[in-house]
């Protein structure tokens, strides 16, 4: 996948390529608005990350940009701002997820891939990962061919493993992709563990390859091989 | 007491000693006239009768007519000086008269063929004491006539007087820094309300200038940090990619993470509350709220179970106007809460009806101090929360000013929301 990062912070466009690149993709980046644009006119990508409060103006403007110029990109915002308005207004202008900072890595990761496969709108609708089979559009998996059933947060943490396959990850990036910020679930990883636990034992249960590694201490790992 | 009360009796104690005092000196004013035009007439009497015993060498004949009373007394003193006094008078008008003193004298040394006589001229004074009474009673009516008069105007001109220092009292009441209300002018001419309205204006827009400010510079000082705890979150997130890491790197790093989380979780707080009070929270519209609370218990529904927490709920269809956003925070902090300071096996009991949402749950044995459970960055020693969950929900019933209060009844922690306080 080719990737625009427009970011004005220096460390965070560094961190993201970095842990992006590291999945076969090729990370182009911007600081400001003036390059972003530059470079969407010269060349097309799959993704463009897109930040909002950029130097020299608001991160809008690559968007009308890409609306005007009918680019098929799919847009990512990460922003700092908390603020309904400015994600419907993002949304509206052609933007197709919202991400607010701070972000887990992860969870900017298995965005990008969900925005992708959206827009990518294959005929296919499969994502298929070794033996694992998953049905996008009737969220079902199948291992081996055989279906199991999986609950709706089950079926959200596989997807989430399988978009950070081979990446350690926290325990907080996972509790958060499940439970949103509103459930604080900083201080209790108990139901992470039940999810866990209930997952790795249906998938192994079907004959599935043990891809999920506990790293102690600090999270998971769902294994690339 | 009033200030016109007090501004009244003053007033009044003053009016009345200066009316007193007045009436006092003109009572010793009018007399001392009065005796020495009394004094003055009978000097002309004596002149007269000195003059007739002058040129006739007798006693002027004694006429019943005459208002005056002369008498003369054979005396062997040869140096008499002329001297002025109250003395009875006989020929008084009123018989009955039991005044000794209600004539003027006047007694003289005169000389008649040789012999020395003390002469005695007496003089009603009665007419004049009436026109002392007349002058008195005049002015006693006067005296009350200004009293009632002072008493009326205070009464009544004050109220009016005053009602645009009222009116700026009654503004000044309902004064808040976050409300964008402005005062209104009473339009009065008196200088010193004029005065007080315009350094009153003064400083309410500074006071607001400074709220303002301070508030800019809570959500900027948020915003900003925000871009840090991004730069931390993903540099963790890669550095525990590393292969070379051992179990305790890993808790070191798993408590940054907490942490950052901690930190990050504060910042949106701070910034969620700066935008409900600065009404920036975006549309609001038609909700059930019955819907919106059966969702929220189901979404804590693992939550509850993991807590074998059992959960008693009455609720009744009511629908309300306000923003989605905003009752879905009070309703996940209110849950939360209920399960987060819970013991294992605990109870929640929920009710909604038309008047309000009421939430109860076992805790603690003791209650809160409910005077300091709504401020911020309270929290009890258990919590690991930054104690601004309370200060929201508190802070989103003021903006559709609904009622929260907290009680501890039988034993069960209390929050209930009054949709609208002060009719029931």
């Amino acid at each position: 996948m080719k990737i625009l990062i427009v970011e004005d912070e220096q460390n965070l466009r560094e961190n993201i390529t970095t842990y992006l690149n590291s999945d076969g993709n090729v990370c182009e980046s911007s600081a400001d608005l003036g390059n972003a644009i530059e470079k969407l006119e010269d060349y097309a990508y799959d993704c463009v990350l897109l930040d909002l409060g950029l130097p020299d103006g608001e991160g809008f403007k690559v968007l009308n940009f890409l609306k005007e110029q009918r680019r098929d990109e799919a847009v990512l915002i990460i922003s700092a701002k908390n603020g309904l308005e400015d994600k419907i207004k993002g949304l509206n202008t052609g933007a197709d997820d919202y991400l607010i900072k701070p972000f887990h890595l992860a969870e900017l990761k298995a965005r990008i891939e969900a925005v992708f496969r959206r827009k990518a709108a294959n005929s296919n609708n499969n994502l298929v990962f070794n033996e694992i089979t998953i049905n996008l559009q009737g969220r079902t998996v199948e291992i081996n061919g055989n279906p199991i059933i999986l609950t709706r947060k089950e079926y959200d943490m596989l997807l989430y493993f399988i978009a950070n396959k081979g990446k350690v990850i926290s325990k907080n990036a996972i509790a958060t992709h499940l439970w949103g910020d509103e459930m604080d679930m900083n201080d209790n990883f108990y139901f992470l563990y039940t999810h866990i636990k209930n997952l790795r034992k249906k998938m192994l249960d079907a004959d599935c390859t043990d891809y999920l590694k506990s790293i102690y201490g600090i999270g998971y790992k769902f294994l690339s091989e | 007491m009033k200030l016109s009360a007090h501004y009244n009796r003053s007033n009044i104690i003053i009016t009345v000693s200066v009316l007193l005092v007045g009436a006092v000196i003109y009572y010793f004013a009018i007399n001392y006239i009065i005796q020495r035009q009394l004094d003055r007439d009978l000097t002309e009497e004596m002149e007269e009768i000195v003059s007739y015993i002058g040129s006739r060498h007798k006693f002027p004949v004694q006429l019943d007519i005459d208002q005056e009373d002369v008498s003369f007394n054979e005396t062997n003193q040869s140096n008499f000086k002329t001297v002025y006094f109250n003395a009875p008078f006989r020929k008084s008008i009123k018989k009955d008269s039991d005044d000794d003193n209600n004539g003027r004298a006047v007694e003289t040394l005169v000389h008649v063929n040789g012999k020395s006589y003390l002469m005695t001229i007496v003089i009603s004074r009665e007419s004049t004491e009436y026109l002392v009474q007349v002058i008195a009673t005049i002015t006693l009516i006067l005296m009350v006539g200004l009293f009632l008069v002072l008493l009326l105007t205070n009464r009544y001109v004050s109220h009016d007087l005053w009602k645009p220092f009222f009116y700026l009292l009654q503004q000044l009441k309902a004064f808040s820094v976050s409300d964008h209300t402005n005062f209104s002018y009473s339009k009065t001419n008196v200088d010193e309300f004029n005065e007080l309205e315009a350094a009153v204006l003064l400083m309410s827009s500074r006071v607001r200038k400074d709220y303002r400010t301070l508030k800019q510079f809570t959500e900027n000082a948020s915003h900003e940090m925000m871009t840090p705890l991004s730069v931390i979150t993903s540099k963790l997130d890669i550095l525990i990619q590393d292969d070379s890491l051992n179990p305790e790197h890993y808790k070191q790093l798993q408590d940054i993470y907490g942490a950052t989380n901690k930190l990050s979780r504060l910042n949106q707080s701070l910034l969620l509350l700066v935008k409900i009070e600065n009404n920036l929270i975006g549309e609001t519209e038609l909700l059930e709220l019955d819907q919106l609370v059966l969702e929220k218990s189901e979404q804590f529904q693992e939550l509850i179970t993991s807590k074998h927490i059992t959960v008693t709920t009455a609720i009744a269809q009511k629908t309300v106007t306000a923003s989605g956003q905003l009752l879905d925070i009070l309703f996940n902090n209110l849950f939360s809460n209920a399960i987060r300071h819970n013991i294992d096996s605990g109870v929640i009991n929920i009710s909604l009806t038309d008047e309000g949402f009421l939430i109860q749950n076992t805790g603690s044995l003791h209650p809160l101090n409910e005077e300091e459970l709504f401020e911020r960055f309270l929290k009890g020693k258990n919590s690991e929360g930054a104690g601004l969950g309370l200060a929201i929900v508190k802070s989103i019933c003021n903006v559709y000013n609904w009622e929260v209060s907290y009680s501890f009844i039988s034993s069960l922690h209390t929050f209930q929301i009054l949709f609208a306080p002060g009719k029931v």
